[in-house]
């Protein structure tokens, strides 16, 4: 059972810890490295034990029914799918997204010019974030404040590619998800998509606010 | 932004720095960014104060977007980059 992050120390010896057992560390690692698979396919990401059925559907767009639904305004209609095949996944447009609304040209040599590096950078954040969490021991994450931040930004990341999955364009949505979960089967993907959704928002909220100085 | 557990009592005009500069850099809404994380953001990266951080961050939340930075285009390209890679739907463009 996870505890929020909470800061112990103070000056040098400042730290994050939180309470994560191995379950919920897997989880956790499972969907870094998947989203590190989106940043990089092919990349640095080497094929991993998955943890089950429902993980390697997150990111990958939990099946062809998930991919392009967004959330209804009734729970009833979450049905919804059949975009046509976007040429770039659009949960990294939302990653890496346009730099200028009101020039193409300039966002266009932004994005040249970024991307990459970007991306190296997202790449290194997710890839120790990983690392942070197979080195716990005792169920307890303990981060430096650089840590701390890397491992942060990395959550939201994972949190931004599942709530492009979950069809999140505005606040509304967000706050109709509990309402979309409870008219779900407990099997069904989204719904564990969305419950896993909540777990990561609570454990990034905790640690933004003990980090809130 | 999502919703955190933060009162919500703060407005500002919010409008960054100096109004002759002619480039700006602003955060735009979205549903997944936390109000915190936003805030903590605002305050690492631009070293701005627990006030001016929370006051932007509501102004995103509340209007939409915010102006978070304004100078030469070369520095706010460098925050938009750096925003981006925090998370935050970042852009930048010619102050109008």
């Amino acid at each position: 059972m996870a505890r929020a992050f909470a800061r112990r120390g103070r000056g040098e010896d400042l730290r994050y810890a939180a309470q994560l057992d191995s379950a919920e560390r897997g989880v956790v690692a499972e969907l870094l490295r998947q989203v590190r698979e989106l940043i990089a396919p092919g990349g640095e990401a080497a094929p991993s034990a998955s943890t089950g059925d429902d993980f390697d559907a997150i990111v990958a767009g939990l099946g062809s029914d998930f991919g392009s639904i967004t959330v209804p305004d009734s729970p009833e209609g979450l049905t919804g799918r059949g975009l046509p095949q976007e040429p770039r996944d659009p949960a990294l447009d939302r990653l890496f997204p346009s730099a200028n609304r009101s020039d193409p040209d300039a966002a266009a040599e932004f994005r040249r010019l970024t991307e990459s590096s970007l991306r190296q950078r997202k790449i290194a954040g997710l890839t120790q974030s990983i690392e942070l969490l197979r080195a716990v021991r005792g169920d307890i994450l303990e981060l430096t404040p650089a840590q701390a931040q890397t491992f942060m930004i990395a959550l939201t990341d994972v949190r931004l590619v599942i709530g492009d999955r979950l069809g999140l364009r505005e606040d509304a949505d967000a706050t109709r998800l509990d309402e979309v979960a409870a008219s779900l089967d407990a099997g069904d993907p989204t719904a564990y998509a969305i419950a896993v959704y909540d777990f990561l928002t609570w454990l990034q909220e905790t640690l933004a606010t003990s980090m809130l100085t | 932004m999502s919703i955190a557990p933060v009162e919500e009592e703060v407005t500002s005009a919010g409008t960054g720095e100096a109004l002759d500069v002619p480039w700006i850099t602003l955060v735009w809404n979205d549903p997944v960014n936390l109000m915190s994380y936003v805030t903590y953001v605002f305050q690492s990266y631009f070293g701005y104060s627990r006030e001016k951080a929370e006051s932007l961050m509501l102004d995103v939340h509340h209007k939409g977007r915010a102006v978070v930075a304004s100078g030469p285009r070369e520095k706010m390209e460098i925050d938009t980059e750096a925003l981006q890679g925090f998370g935050l739907w970042a852009t930048f463009q010619k102050d109008r």
